[in-house]
């Protein structure tokens, strides 16, 4: 029967050894033209989906222009928002390691 | 001249009518479903046969489908978590099909299936889908504390429509985003090459300046290789990025 103790030091050894071999995530950077692709669909998709969606309740509820100028600016704002999260995404890429943080909701607010 | 756009076109190549009960259902085959038929068939002979008869030391065939694991595994891994991993089959089909759809959309005469919106679109609904279900499995209604950001309730009336709203542009900036690369690379070469044969007819001196587009041609082709490998590799990862925030909500803080 084998010492629990030396067991567990074995184990805490291995582990070491295979943190240290495990493949570190190599990913090159995206061009830049890459990040302003990403960047411009974000905004862009964000602004049309918020003003569709006011046009669409407009439809809906009479033809109240309100919807639609209130969802644009909201479509905006999140438009800017997924730009945020895109860029907070690229900095813990270009960070390195570990999961993704997706996002920083401290800072802004 | 052709148009450009006259390679996006869809095709019905065989058409039946089958009257099923009270509907009648038309079913039509179009050049974009047998391209699909061709990009899935390649896709599964190609991994079915690369580790047929696995060797230790790879062969050429396996090494790539063993490349490939590994490539989509480290990307699980770095973006989604190790418990990411259970998402490997799903991600790592959705990688394989738009990688191969890209390239053989590269294919002279062939036809590019994630050049159409339905494609990607879907393929984006399904991932938001997916992202959707596991949420609310893993945290219960807590999957709806994605919406709610750190911040005084007076601000939260703003900031949740806000959150919503750019939880909901995923699935679209992700297909649209896949949709016009693919859509842009294809018609910039077949606008290039009208440029070829418009100025190699148009005789004198035009003849001889016709070579210049033709390079150009070369350097987009070698751009559109990147590109379709790029475009893949951008949703798979990016599919990662979603299922890891429904895993993990703000588990950061």
């Amino acid at each position: 029967m084998p010492d629990p103790d030396e067991l567990r030091a074995l184990g805490k050894r291995l582990d070491e050894v295979r943190r240290q071999k495990e493949p570190r995530p190599q990913q090159a950077p995206p061009s830049s033209l890459g990040i302003a692709g990403r960047f411009a669909t974000e905004f862009v998709v964000a602004v049309a989906f918020g003003g569709g969606l006011g046009w669409l309740l407009g439809r809906v509820f009479g033809h109240a222009p309100i919807f639609i100028v209130v969802m644009f600016v909201l479509g905006a704002a999140a438009g800017i928002r997924n730009v945020m999260r895109a860029a907070a995404e690229l900095n813990a890429r270009s960070a390195g390691g570990g999961p993704a943080v997706s996002q920083d909701d401290d800072e802004e607010t | 001249m052709q148009s450009p756009m006259e390679q996006f076109t869809i095709r019905p190549l065989l058409e039946s009518n089958v009257e099923h009960h009270f509907h009648k259902h038309d079913f039509i085959f179009t050049n974009q479903s047998l391209w699909m038929c061709i990009v899935v068939g390649a896709a599964s002979l190609f991994l079915t046969l690369a580790v047929a008869r696995p060797q230790l030391v790879p062969g050429r065939m396996q090494s790539m489908a063993e490349l490939a694991y590994e490539f989509v595994a480290n990307m699980i891994r770095s973006a989604a978590g190790e418990d990411g991993m259970i998402f490997f089959p799903f991600v790592f089909t959705i990688f394989v099909f738009v990688l191969f759809s890209n390239f053989f959309g590269l294919l002279p005469g062939a036809f590019t299936v994630t050049s159409q919106i339905a494609v990607t679109f879907a393929l984006a609904c399904l991932v938001i889908a997916t992202v959707i279900v596991t949420g609310f499995v893993v945290h219960g209604l807590g999957f709806l504390k994605l919406f709610v950001p750190h911040a005084p309730w007076y601000l939260l009336i703003l900031l949740v429509p806000i959150e919503l709203i750019s939880f909901f542009t995923r699935p679209i900036s992700l297909s649209v985003r896949l949709f016009a690369n693919m859509l842009a690379g294809h018609t910039m070469l077949k606008v290039f090459a009208s440029f070829v044969i418009a100025l190699g007819t148009a005789g004198g001196v035009f003849t001889a300046i016709s070579i210049a587009p033709m390079f150009l041609i070369v350097a987009i082709s070698a751009l559109e290789i990147l590109v379709a490998f790029l475009q893949a590799y951008v949703f798979a990862i990016l599919t990662c990025i979603y299922l890891n925030e429904a895993l993990h909500l703000h588990d950061q803080h």
